[in-house]
């Protein structure tokens, strides 16, 4: 919780309802972002994701399993958030384990579409191997290091830079095995298969403050909101996920104003997230 | 607890594993396709509310849509857990479970820890706080079955549970889901619909206020779909509304077809 | 209004309301004195109660019970299991009671009931001591596959007498039940037959639907206070005066368990004889509410 003082939360409201933050930003202008892959050596791929004071981290390890009964032909991924107690003292202990919850399945909700698999940004046909036998299983995980608001769009962007970066080894499927055998597998430790992340969604959040809403709030901002809305959308425009957050209500045609501005601003977001990433890529490459 | 000596053996359900390919319920883009249960896309299952299911609580609420049944208890205001700090405005505290028979393989239903969250988030813009300093209300939630769109049928019966416990609310909320399947959209889905669904949309509104206190969507959606679903959710959660004011009005319980 | 001079013109002064939650044991010894209850029963009688067969669509076999508004929801799953090697021709029940935050002001989310695992170790002990059913119904194949069913007893409503509810929403739920007919494929495993592949495989027990349920065990809970015994007490009754007694007999009159768990009242031999006589009355009642129930079952 930040602690405000009267004067203070007044100079955040009157700067947001005359268009100038605080940093002297405007009401639609994200914090820049800085992009870092490849930060951990054991996962299959990595990435770290700074704006302003808010640092992310996401790591994406693929492991062989088993396909589900529903999905024989199909992945699986699993997204998991973890709060450092580093990153706000509230955090420590079993404090971070509610807003850990509350990310990770906002984040489920906005890569993995809906229940058939349609609208996912992550393609989980491209995970299968063996149809009913074997699939890669990719576990995701989010770190936050330093909180300072805006946590969901910053893990939506690590996630989207760490899958760029993950190379899934390539697997050649021993011929001959049958029936209900598990075929016997060799996983190569050279060549590895680029993942397409192309439809992985940006996630943009909206931060209700007075009459006015914001982007890339700051953690000031975020305690004065009355509510947010998270919006995921991909290169195509369309919204892949959306979660409301804060209680207070707010009209329909509010959020379907809120729509098309989250719209409008994840094209930038995706081209700066894109030119990023490939930077950064490029220069591990070098390195 | 098992009836014999030693630990309990290793058990499973001996329902076919095999389920229905997706295109026997639905031949996906045909237009013409009938629901499982033979409504029309744009309709609800009938709705039955009753107020006042459990006396030990300070108001609770019985709700069943088709095979959904849920029970919501609310507690308070009470004293706030010693741990907590002093609060000039109460506090909602909310918690979803299941029963180990909800779901048609048994003990399944745990998989739904974000409803409590859920729950509370869809209520709080409801609930008048500030009248209750200091303490807080316990809403309880238990799903006796499970039959699809679970959570918005506890959504609306937790906040007839509310209003049975006298808990001041600027409105009354009410919450239906939309499932896309296909080019369509089907409201307030069964479970079998829902796990064949592409995308689904779930909304929480204060009809009266035209205020929407909740909303997810997942899967892809179109700027125009977003627009068709949330109209519809809109409409029914009016009408779902009034069953819900007349429950709380007359004695006997509303039904609606 | 000054200070009352002595305690009984004070208490005279007070409202109803109050003095019942004053004064709770005054308030109920003068309604003792005159063998009426607050709620208008008589000292032996118990709460009304009624059975629903059938409640839950997803279960095997399930029963609402109600006894005043103590509520319980029970309900039968079956699912198959190994047998052990000591007793390769009979199956298992794991019995298991619920006390949801739902039911009871005093339950929250994450710190259970005291209560609970009591019950739910009373019940167990009863139904599988009483001989109700057969374990031996339960085998499908011996020494490869046996009926393991799981009982879940959640209780919607705590308002007293919960182990006699739920005793009798257990008894209720097995006589409701329907085991599946099921056959066994080719993997070894034993899946359900459905109507549409009937002429699959044989299934293994046709003829065992229906569990043959024999002395069947009802129970009554009686709270002794001084000389008094009250039958069926709701909570506040049993938050107030603490000592009591539960007695399971079954359909034939014989004792099945008997639980007196401590108590500040030490009860004579005579007031333990009176509570079972009470039972053996009770026990006829519950028996044609079950009946009552069954039957209306099967006109469906």
């Amino acid at each position: 919780m930040v602690a405000l003082s009267i004067g203070e939360k007044y100079f955040i409201q009157g700067g947001i309802a005359q268009d100038l933050r605080g940093d002297g930003r405007k009401r639609l202008t994200p914090r820049p972002i800085y992009v870092e892959t490849g930060v951990i050596s054991q996962s299959n791929g990595s990435a770290r994701v700074r704006m302003g004071a808010t640092e992310v981290i996401a790591s994406v390890k693929a492991e062989l399993g088993r396909p589900s009964a529903l999905h024989p032909d199909k992945g699986k991924v699993s997204i998991y958030v973890d709060c450092s107690p580093t990153a706000a003292p509230t955090f420590e202990g079993r404090g971070g384990e509610e807003l850990s919850t509350e990310l990770s399945v906002a984040l489920q909700r906005c890569l993995l579409g809906g229940k058939s698999g349609s609208g996912a940004g992550i393609d989980l046909s491209s995970l299968a191997i063996v149809e009913g036998k074997i699939c890669w299983d990719l576990y995701i995980e989010g770190l936050v290091v330093s909180s300072d608001g805006n946590l969901l769009d910053a893990l939506g962007a690590a996630i989207k830079a760490a899958l760029s970066n993950t190379g899934i080894p390539r697997v050649n499927v021993a011929a001959g095995a049958s029936g209900d055998e598990q075929p016997e597998v060799d996983v190569s430790d050279e060549e590895f298969l680029q993942f397409d992340t192309s439809k992985v969604p940006v996630i943009v959040t909206l931060t209700k403050v007075g009459r006015h809403y914001i982007v890339d709030a700051t953690s000031e901002e975020e305690s004065q909101m009355s509510s947010a809305v998270s919006i995921s959308v991909n290169r195509r425009g369309n919204i892949c996920g959306l979660t409301k957050r804060g209680g207070a209500g707010l009209d329909s045609s509010v959020i379907l104003d809120m729509i098309s501005v989250a719209q409008s601003i994840s094209e930038q977001l995706i081209n700066t997230l894109d030119s990023q990433i490939a930077a950064a890529e490029a220069g591990e490459d070098e390195s | 607890m098992a009836g014999q000596a030693g630990g309990t053996p290793s058990t499973y359900s001996p329902s076919p594993t095999t389920r229905k390919t997706k295109s026997l319920i639905l031949r996906n883009d045909d237009v013409d396709w009938v629901r499982t249960d033979g409504r029309e896309f744009h309709q609800c299952r009938p709705a039955f509310f009753k107020t006042g299911a459990v006396n030990a609580a300070a108001g609770s609420a019985y709700a069943e849509f088709g095979n959904t049944k849920v029970i919501v208890s609310v507690f308070g205001p009470r004293e706030s857990k010693k741990a907590m700090m002093y609060s000039d405005i109460g506090r909602l505290n909310c918690n979803v479970s299941y029963t180990t028979f909800a779901t048609s393989v048994r003990g399944q239903g745990s998989d739904h820890k974000e409803f409590s969250s859920m729950l509370h988030k869809a209520l709080e813009g409801a609930i008048i706080l500030e009248s209750f300093p200091k303490t807080t209300v316990d809403v309880f939630a238990l799903v006796l079955e499970s039959g699809g769109s679970d959570l918005p049928v506890v959504i609306s019966c937790a906040s007839l549970a509310l209003a049975d416990a006298g808990i001041m609310m600027y409105d009354l909320v009410a919450s239906v889901s939309v499932s896309c399947l296909g080019k369509n959209l089907v409201i307030d889905p069964v479970l079998e619909e829902e796990s064949y669904q592409d995308g689904s949309l779930m909304l929480t509104c204060m009809p009266s206020r035209y205020e929407v206190t909740q909303l997810t969507i997942t899967g892809e959606w179109s700027t125009p779909k977003i627009n068709e679903g949330m109209q519809i959710c809109l409409d029914a959660c009016a009408k779902l509304a009034t069953i819900m004011r007349e429950c709380l009005k007359g004695p006997d319980s509303a039904l609606e077809e | 209004m000054g200070l009352p001079d002595s305690s009984g013109g004070f208490l005279s002064e007070l409202d109803v309301d109050a003095f019942r939650r004053l004064f709770p044991l005054q308030f109920y010894e003068s309604h003792l004195v005159k063998s009426k209850r607050p709620d208008g029963r008589s000292l032996a009688k118990a709460r009304e109660t009624s059975s629903a067969l059938g409640a839950v669509a997803s279960a095997d076999g399930s029963a609402l019970v109600k006894i005043g508004s103590t509520t319980m929801l029970a309900a039968i799953k079956m699912e198959v299991m190994t047998p052990s090697k000591e007793s390769p021709d009979e199956g298992c029940i794991a019995i298991e009671f619920y006390m949801p935050p739902i039911c009871s002001p005093i339950v929250r989310p994450g710190r259970p009931a005291d209560t609970a695992p009591v019950v739910s170790k009373q019940l167990s002990d009863t139904i599988l001591s009483s001989g109700m059913i057969n374990l031996k119904e339960l085998s499908l194949i011996s020494g490869k596959a046996a009926w393991m069913a799981y009982l879940d007893i959640y209780c919607l409503d705590a308002d007293g007498a919960l182990f006699d509810a739920a005793l009798l929403s257990a008894v209720a739920a097995f006589s409701h039940l329907q085991i599946p007919v099921v056959s066994m494929n080719d993997e070894g495993k034993v899946v359900v037959v459905s109507e549409e592949n009937e002429g699959g495989k044989e299934p293994v027990n046709k003829e065992k639907r229906k569990l043959t349920l024999c002395s069947i065990p009802f129970s009554l809970t009686c709270i002794l206070y001084k000389n008094y015994i009250l039958a069926d007490p709701t909570a506040e009754e049993e938050s107030i005066m603490e000592t009591l007694v539960t007695v399971v007999l079954d359909s034939s009159g014989q004792l099945v368990s008997l639980y007196k768990p401590g108590g500040p009242v030490l009860a004579y031999t005579s007031a333990i004889q009176d509570c079972v006589a009470l039972t053996r009355q009770r026990v006829r009642e519950l028996q044609t509410i079950l009946d009552e129930a069954t039957a209306g079952m099967e006109v469906d």
